[in-house]
Order: C-alpha cells, then structure tokens, then sequence
C-alpha cells in the first residue's frame, strides 16, 4: 500500500537554504504580522470593554494548540490522526482535577497535564505506530473512543456531566501576577503561550529532528538507509504532539471553569483536523489562522443560523479539493510568486 | 440442569436473537463499507449519513403514501444516483493524488457533515418513528418475538447471499473483483474501471440507505442516526479486514454477539468501549483483519 501523507507547503514558505540566514522565512513573517493583527484586537476589544470576543477569541487559540498538534502529525510527518482529542481532554481533565482538588497553581497543573501527555502519549504511539496510513488513522480514532467512552462511563469523573464549579486562578511570575478571571490578561497569556509553542516548534521542525520527519513522511522506507530509526523519530513526533494537545487542554477549564466528556469526542478531533486543513498544513501557523477564521465563521453565521456546519463542511471541502495547503499555503504561494516577478523585472 | 435449561431460553437465547437482528442490519452496513474499501482504497467516512438519507426518504415517501414494501426497492434505487454523483465529483476528482487514501478520508468526513446538516435543516433535529410495517410476534421455543425483527433476519441473510451472489458468482462481479486486483491490467483487458468505481461506490450507498429504511421501524429516525451505527460498522470491517465480504458477515454477527452476550454480565454503556477495544487490539496484532481483501483472496 503506498504511503498515505499530504503535501505540504514546500520551498516557498519555509526551509531551503533561505532559513539558515539571519532573514526570516515568509512564514514567519507572516506570524509576525498575525501576532500583530491579534495584539491589536486585544486593545480593541479592552478598549471597548468586551469580554465576550476575548473569551471567545483565546478559546480559539486554545484549540488552535490542539490544531498544531494535529499539524505536527499530519503536515510534518504525514500521519492523519483522528484521535488527538484524547490527549487534549486529558490534559484538561488532569488540570481540572489538580486546580479543584489539589492545589490552585497554574504551573503544577501545566505540569501534571504536560507529564499525563506525554505518559499517555507514549502509550498511545508504540500502539498506533505499530500500523500505517489508513490504519493509523483508524487505530488513534479507536483509541480516542475507547477513552471517550470510558471517562463518559465514570462516575467518579463526573460521567457525561463532566467536572464542574474549576476555580479561577493567579498565575504567577516571580514578582507579577495575572488572574484567570480577567478576560484580557488570560487572553495574552494564552497568546504568548501559542507564541513560544509556535517558535519552539518551527525551531524543532527546522532543526535535523524536523527534517528527519520531512523524510519520513516524503519516503518512509529509505530513512533507514540514511541510518535513522524512522520507528523511534514518529513515537518521538508522537509524543511531542500528545504533550503540546495536553497543554492546550489544560488550558481549557481555567477559560471556562469545567470540562466535560465532549472534549474528546470524535467531534473536537475532527474540528482540528478540519482547522488544520484549512488554515494550512505543514505551516504551524495555519492552524492558529485557521482556528480564529472558524471560531469567527462559527459566530458570524451562528447567530443568524444553527446550521454553520454546512458552512463549515463546504469550506473543508473546496480547501481539500483546490487549497491543498490551505489558506497560508495559497498566501505564501502567491506572496512568492510576486517576489520572484518583482526580481525578474527590476 | 433445569435452572440451566432456562437460563438458556429465557436469558441467553432472546439476547442472542435480539444480538442477530442488530448483527444482520450492521453486517449490511459493514458490506457497503468493505466493498468501496476492497474496490477504491476509499474509507467512507459518510457511510453513517447515507445511511440517515436512506431512512429519511422513506419517512417522507411513506407520508406520500408509498407502501413499505415498494419503499425497499425505491429507497436504494433513489440512492444509487446520489451515490454515483459523490464518486464522480468527489473521490474522482482526488483519486490519482499520492495521499489519497487521506484526501478521500477528509472528502467523505465533510460530506457527512454537511449531509447531516441538511437533514436537520429539512426535517429538523427530533426523533421520528414510523408506523411498524409487519405488527405482531411470533411464539418460538416459548419466547415471544416481533415478527418485524423475525422478518429483518430473513430478509438481511437473504440479501447478504444476495450480495454474495454478485460479487463472486456474476460477470459483474468479476469485474470488480478484477478492477480490485489490478485496475490498470483490467482496464486494459476492458474493463470499464471508472465506471465500475462509480458503480461500485453507488451499490455500496444503495446498501446503506436500504439499512436505513430496514432499521427505521426498529431505532427510529434522526439526523445523528448514523453516527452510533456507523462506529460499530468500521470496528466490524477493521475486525473482519478491510475490504473483505466474508469477513464482514462473520466479524459482523461475532461482535453483535459479544456485545449482546456481554450486556448480560456487565452495564450496557461498557459495551462501546468493550468493542472499540477489541478494534484496537485487532489493529495492533493483525491490522489486516480475519480475512484477505477482495479480489485477493
């Protein structure tokens, strides 16, 4: 069976012997621009006193961390994985659980969900690399649903209820202090958080570690002649994933204050694949782009319908057919192609 | 040995015959499933909504007056265009693409999706239960069964060794077996390989909305109705292997019966995980199912 991977966005955006000089790849450029985009809509919305879209706007990074972690599979590595819900919604639950009944500190709980991520992470992956393509995908969506099934069955976890009544917390930093509660300062700590994920992570895929995946994924059966354990580089991917979806969750019930069963369910793993293929695969910074247009598509046509998943289904769609990149991937295309005009005509 | 004797025909025997109906409907399921895997290489992630569409015409058909029996033929009937429509559009449009097997994967999802949303949007989001077309039971061994259940075993087998029948005994047949074996060798023997696709995954569709009009009586009607159905159908193709007939009919009545048996001993709600266990495992120690895929056995 050939190897199931998907394109990603090659030369243009990223890498090449551009990325090695102190210039910054398009793609970064782009982040920048984003990040910018996204501080002033923080002072717009302080500004105007609006919880409601700051709120709204750092739920969507936080499942754009679990959108990144599906782009690291996927884009990277070229493994589809339906079941990342799993690791998100543990990381929520075990935050969840640290913040009501053991400590309210936010860096033990980051800590407990980053440790039961990667735990779990490394359980789930020496399962689901035993098999390839297709198979994976159905073996993490498996997965997913056993776990799934199981909290949703757990009295003690709260069962289809889920946890509630999660204290709001200070997040301490050294001297400074910031309060969950407040909308604007949760809002710049989760994108600050979604910044240093997004750096650390297109440094790691830049660095040999990244472009061992990039082999595996364009042909999986020659890295051995390269002398790499290509087995041992997709657990490691595997993982690194699990952690980042684990953070990201346990993110969540400090924004909202509980968890409940449908933060692993087949639906929130299918969004993130959803958002990944439409903000862009293979960028990092596509799923965060991604994310924040559907969380907004999602509020724009929720308020005048309940029926935005045709909406949402016909985007996915025409980006799987015609955006093969995705949005990113067709903005720096496009971006590279006028520089590459305005070099020929000087 | 008497306690025992009832045990038999009162606890077990109803359960496993009531594990029986569910095993046929999702063995008919399972089938449309493992043969566009077996022909295309395509996992229709919409299965579970054609599923629904299926049900849902025949609710609407029913109103307009169309008897039950003339619904059986007419629902698949009316299925098989949609059904070629989706493969042509769709998967043909992405099928010679190196990570199709993905791209089909993410296709068919959308597709669901927004079919389910359709159906919520045309006959809104609550439960409808249509009238049951055989009333009465039938008295066997001293348990007491509904005919129309008695009614969905027979008429399910005998639509199994239908299916059976055309795959291994018809030219037709031979031709997607062929165009599953090698499609570009058949093509070239002139077998005309896109059209057996379409067709293909048009029959597969037809199934699933035959389902659909088979089980409305029995679970009644909504737009999310596919959604349990079909995890049980994937474990059952991945148990059986992917693409193989003769696996989805046995790993089809095998896991209806654990989960039937097995509801006697432990709460009904562990049944899910208990089977979605049991695909896993099967994943990781034999991902190629029971039994060979089609064309290659």
């Amino acid at each position: 069976m050939p190897e199931a991977t998907l394109r990603t966005v090659s030369d243009p955006g990223r890498a090449g012997p551009a990325s090695r000089s102190s210039r910054l790849a398009p793609v970064h450029w782009l982040a920048l621009i984003f990040l910018a985009a996204a501080l002033g809509f923080a002072a717009v919305a302080w500004a105007t006193g609006n919880g409601f879209y700051l709120r709204l706007a750092t739920e969507a990074l936080i499942f754009a961390g679990l959108a990144m972690s599906v782009d690291l599979l996927l884009g990277y590595t070229g493994l589809l994985s339906l079941g990342q819900a799993l690791y998100f919604g543990l990381g929520a639950y075990v935050s969840a659980l640290v913040l009501r009944d053991v400590a309210p500190s936010f860096w033990l709980a980051m800590a407990a969900a980053l440790l039961a991520g990667g735990v779990a992470g490394l359980i789930g992956g020496v399962i689901a690399n035993r098999v390839k393509g297709v198979y994976f995908a159905l073996i993490t969506f498996g997965l997913a649903q056993v776990a799934a099934k199981t909290v949703y069955n757990t009295r003690a976890l709260g069962a289809s209820d889920g946890l509630i009544g999660i204290p709001q917390i200070q997040v301490g930093f050294g001297p400074f202090s910031l309060d969950t509660a407040d909308p604007l300062s949760f809002f710049l700590l989760v994108l600050g958080l979604t910044v240093v994920a997004y750096a650390g992570l297109s440094y790691l895929m830049d660095a040999p570690f990244g472009r061992t995946l990039a082999a595996i994924r364009a042909n999986e059966k020659r890295v051995p002649f390269l002398g790499f354990n290509a087995w041992r580089y997709k657990l490691a991917v595997y993982v690194l994933a699990a952690c980042v979806a684990a953070l990201a969750g346990a993110l969540y019930p400090m924004l909202r204050g509980f968890v409940s069963p449908e933060l692993m369910f087949f639906e929130t793993s299918g969004n993130a694949v959803i958002t990944v293929i439409v903000g862009g695969v293979g960028t990092l910074v596509g799923p965060v782009v991604g994310s924040l247009l559907l969380t907004a598509l999602r509020s724009v046509v929720g308020s005048w319908t309940e029926h935005h998943l045709i909406v949402v289904g016909v985007i996915f769609m025409l980006s799987v057919i015609f955006l093969r990149k995705g949005l990113v991937g067709a903005l720096l295309a496009r971006l590279s192609r006028r520089g590459e005009q305005g070099r020929a005509t000087p | 040995m008497a306690d025992l004797i009832d045990y038999l025909q009162f606890v077990l025997a109803p359960q496993a015959l009531n594990g029986l109906s569910l095993g046929v409907a999702v063995v008919l399921m399972a089938l449309g499933l493992t043969i566009i895997f077996g022909l295309l290489d395509v996992i229709n992630m919409a299965h579970g909504e054609f599923y629904a569409v299926g049900a849902f015409l025949a609710l609407t058909l029913a109103g307009l007056g169309v008897g039950f029996w003339a619904l059986l033929v007419l629902v698949p009937l009316l299925m098989l265009p949609i059904g070629w429509l989706a493969e042509r559009w769709l998967i043909a449009r992405v099928f010679h693409s190196r990570d199709r097997h993905i791209l089909t994967l993410l296709l068919t999802f959308g597709l669901g999706m927004i079919m389910e949303d359709l159906l919520k949007l045309v006959y809104g989001p609550n439960t409808q239960r249509p009238e049951n077309p055989i009333e009465g039971g039938t008295e066997i061994l001293g348990m007491f069964l509904p005919n129309y259940r008695l009614f969905l075993i027979g008429f399910g087998l005998a639509l199994i060794a239908a299916v059976w029948l055309v795959v291994f005994r018809t030219g037709l047949g031979a031709m997607v077996r062929a165009a599953a074996f090698d499609k570009d060798m058949a093509s070239s023997l002139g077998v005309p390989v896109r059209r057996v696709y379409a067709g293909t995954f048009a029959f597969g569709v037809a199934l699933a909305g035959l389902s659909g009009v088979l089980l409305a009586p029995i679970y009644s009607v909504f737009p999310t109705m596919g959604r349990d159905f079909i995890l049980m159908a994937f474990t059952v193709v991945i148990v059986g292997g992917m693409g193989s007939i003769q696996g989805a009919v046995v790993a089809g009545l095998l896991l209806t019966q654990v989960q039937a048996l097995s509801s006697l001993y432990i709460s009904p709600v562990w049944s899910d995980p208990l089977v979605f266990g049991i695909m896993v495992l099967v994943l990781m120690v034999r991902p190629q199912g029971l039994f060979g895929r089609l064309g290659h056995a």
